[in-house]
């Protein structure tokens, strides 16, 4: 671990993870975890070139990992305050780099059902140690940047105000892909769908991530999103029978799923009817967005149906492009949810280069996708018009996907 | 379309004659599309039929007859072979096992009997054969023999060297490799075979093709690290096996954390009781399988190639229950098969390893002594398009 003398200790990045809980399968035991025990990575149990020097911890639940972790890491300070972790008793910043793990603990819910992670409230005192020394860091912030819009824009502006680099977002666009294809850059696509499962203001994060991931490489880039439909319910039904979103690519996504349940007994891998799948369905909400160069997306959540997360496209010369993003997910299918390592790996050459590896604006479109994805729902399923996600970003070319 | 007889010992519910057939009778996803295969099944023999038999069901429903014999299924109840291929499932049923743990899987007596009927009336078809030829290399080799007097192209083997590979690795044709070693868990002589098969399926791609098993030794308990140490296996190759690995057990069950499996030494301490299949090829090249039951659930591959600092690895990826889509994928070589008249993957790569398997066996029976394998001069080459999931 390098932590034997102070020479070692010089050369290699302090990184302070400020986080809500750290217990089994939470996401910080998933980021922190491997930076502290390392993880398999191109052949080798891979050991982080740098030391998380400070944790903070927001709550400790029954089950908290974080005392147990810091005793066997004793490089790994836990601290009291946000401020404390980035100063590490000096006067300034004394660290090279913070992750923000926002995910998980008990917070409130608002009225339209989002849960309330701090992450804001923590960027934000991060900021305040970076203003108060005068000098800023990389920071990796988990998931979506705030649960609202005018919160998220502040972060990111915030970040490029001052000049660091800043990443965020879910492990779907970095993980496995089965098959291992990546979007064509500056193709031109028609029309894009996930079939995935989970919860509102939680997976439907992940699902819009996954379908960001791929369009945003499309031909003249991301333009930015006009609007956004959801549909729950008996809507979601009609909306599909009315093929609002193509019939046609929910297929080819639901034929990337590995996790297909079959409605009928006594079959393993049958493909359902439309009534099947009303059977099989809880709670089905879909997203449908339109974005400002006329694509069409829609994220399905399609919870009792499937467990993965499946990306369809039908491009502009009539193809169709299909893949899955794979998640090993414990503890049913493995015991490591190792769609973390992708992740932990691109923060940690940001963290060395002091360079995004991918855009920050796609964790900031989906933010305000889920928020508006959310309203939706809550205003009984209107249409929202979403002048504020009319903006553009160009995605680099270079893949960072997990294919090595 | 295609009209195939299906020759299996059982067919129940998540066992492999229901996983492959119902393939046949209600499709299967390939490509990112939900594939009807231009294949009918016209004919079924079932040789037991436990609790949770389905054969009758599915008769009824999709409309084959169910005939009790295997001759009569392939001549469809008339007096000459009168389908376009046969599909030989013989895994799972109550058979015996002999002292050598191997089950006593019919197959040879199956497939003997589908030669019988195809030179009786003097024409034959494509043969599909679930898994390992043989428990026995005599017969094993025998099937082959008669496949290519007869002039029928078989296909036979495991899902695990066609599923889906995290990442997608393919070695190329003719590499240079200096030693592989697979990773896998399960029992014998049903999982060491599937590891067999995999970690054959990418050695076969090296320099020069196959040509052969010099000797095969099994080992186990302590002699397997110390064997680790002494440089019989790579303690290198192990590391990058385990790196492409999404089970370890021990710690990472208890509180999620990630773990240098091997380098720490959990896995030592965590696998009980470990076996090592010392492969020796006729060129030289070594390639080993261990078998880490408690350590881990996954399986994984590495391979050292002459030149390259670093190992390839890759995890075969062996996609949950209850689709096992990687099923999907084998049966999507038989289709091709029954299409166009030639095996896509070469029927030799079952033939060695199933030798390789029985010759392990043997060592283990031996008190673990290394076994000269001159009966395993089979010479083939792999093929040169990837057969797995990757599109």
């Amino acid at each position: 671990m390098g932590t034997d003398g102070q020479e070692g200790r010089m050369s290699r990045l302090k990184i302070a993870a400020i986080t809500t809980e750290y217990r089994k399968y939470s996401h910080t035991q998933h980021i922190v975890d491997r930076f502290l025990e390392g993880y398999g990575w191109e052949g080798r149990h891979h050991r982080p070139e740098m030391d998380i020097v400070s944790l903070y911890v927001d709550k400790r639940p029954e089950g908290d990992l974080s005392e147990e972790r810091a005793e066997r890491f004793p490089d790994m300070r836990v601290y009291r305050t946000v401020a404390d972790a980035l100063m590490l008793e000096t006067n300034g910043l004394a660290v090279d780099g913070v992750l923000l793990i926002g995910e998980h603990g008990d917070y409130g819910l608002n009225e339209k059902g989002q849960r309330l992670y701090p992450r804001y409230e923590l960027f934000k005192q991060v900021v305040a140690v970076f203003k108060a020394s005068g000098r800023s860091v990389p920071v990796f912030n988990d998931k979506h940047l705030s649960w609202k819009w005018a919160w998220s824009k502040e972060m990111y502006d915030i970040s490029r105000e001052m000049g660091f680099a800043f990443m965020a977002g879910s492990s779907l666009p970095v993980t496995y892909r089965t098959p291992q294809i990546e979007f064509p850059y500056g193709a031109a696509v028609e029309e894009a769908v996930c079939v995935c499962y989970g919860g509102v203001d939680s997976y439907d994060f992940h699902g819009l991530e996954t379908l960001q991931c791929m369009v945003e490489r499309r031909q003249g880039g991301e333009s930015g999103v006009k609007w956004v439909h959801a549909y729950r319910g008996d809507a979601f039904w009609e909306a599909f029978y009315d093929g609002v979103w193509s019939r046609d690519l929910v297929v080819s996504a639901l034929c990337r799923s590995h996790t297909l349940k079959p409605a009928r007994p006594g079959f393993n891998h049958t493909f359902p009817t439309v009534d099947e799948m009303k059977s099989l369905v809880e709670d089905p909400v879909a997203y449908v967005y339109e974005h400002v160069d006329g694509l069409l997306c829609t994220m399905l959540l399609m919870r009792g149906l499937v467990e993965d997360f499946n990306f369809a496209a039908r491009m502009a010369d009539g193809s169709k492009l299909s893949t899955q993003m794979y998640l090993p997910m414990p503890p049913a299918r493995t015991t490591l949810a190792n769609f973390f390592s992708p992740l932990v790996n691109n923060v940690e050459q940001m963290f060395l280069t002091g360079e995004e590896t991918y855009p920050l604006e796609r964790t900031l479109l989906t933010s305000g996708l889920t928020e508006a994805g959310v309203d939706s729902l809550h205003q009984g399923g209107e249409r929202i018009e979403t002048a504020h996600l009319e903006f553009s970003y160009m995605a680099p070319e270079a893949s960072t996907f997990w294919r090595t | 379309m295609k009209r195939v007889a299906v020759v299996s010992t059982i067919y129940v519910h998540l066992k492999h004659t229901q996983h492959f057939i119902d393939r046949l009778l209600v499709g299967y996803p390939y490509g990112g599309e939900w594939i009807r295969p231009d294949v009918e099944v016209v004919s079924l023999y079932v040789d037991q039929r436990p609790e949770g038999d389905q054969s009758d069901d599915r008769a009824r429903e999709y409309g084959f007859e169910i005939y009790s014999t295997i001759a009569e299924a392939l001549r469809c109840g008339g007096d000459t072979l009168a389908v376009d291929g046969v599909l030989i499932i013989g895994e799972h049923g109550a058979y015996p096992s002999n002292e050598k743990g191997q089950k006593l899987y019919p197959r040879y007596e199956f497939f003997k009997q589908c030669v019988d009927v195809f030179e009786a009336d003097g024409r034959s078809v494509p043969v599909y054969n679930d898994k390992h030829l043989s428990y026995s290399w005599a017969r094993a080799e025998e099937m082959v023999e008669d496949s290519k007097r007869l002039g029928f192209p078989m296909l036979a083997g495991s899902s695990l060297p066609v599923t889906w590979r995290l990442p997608d690795l393919e070695l190329e044709a003719e590499c240079e490799i200096e030693e592989a070693l697979m990773i896998g868990v399960g029992g014998s002589d049903a999982m060491d075979y599937h590891c067999l098969e995999a970690m054959q399926c990418m050695v076969e791609r090296r320099k020069g093709g196959e040509t052969g098993v010099k000797s095969v030794q099994l080992i186990e308990g302590d002699a397997v690290w110390r064997a680790g140490r002494d440089g019989v296996w790579s303690e290198r190759l192990l590391e990058a096996a385990l790196s492409r690995c999404d089970s370890p057990k021990g710690f990472p069950d208890e509180d999620g954390r990630t773990i240098d499996l091997f380098g720490s030494g959990e896995l030592q301490q965590r696998v009980a009781k470990p076996a090592a299949y010392l492969i020796e090829y006729l060129d030289g090249t070594r390639a080993t399988l261990l078998m880490l039951n408690g350590g881990i659930f996954d399986y994984c591959f590495a391979a050292m190639l002459k030149g390259d600092p670093e190992p390839v690895s890759t995890q075969f990826f062996v996609t949950p229950q209850p689709n096992v889509n990687y099923s999907a994928s084998l049966v999507h070589k038989i289709c091709e098969m029954l299409e166009t008249g030639v095996s896509p993957i070469p029927v030799e790569r079952t033939q060695i390893v199933s030798g390789m398997l029985e010759a392990c066996l043997d060592s283990k029976m031996s008190g673990n002594q290394k076994r000269e394998t001159e009966h395993l001069r089979v010479e083939y080459t792999g093929t040169e398009k990837p057969q797995h999931f990757c599109s």
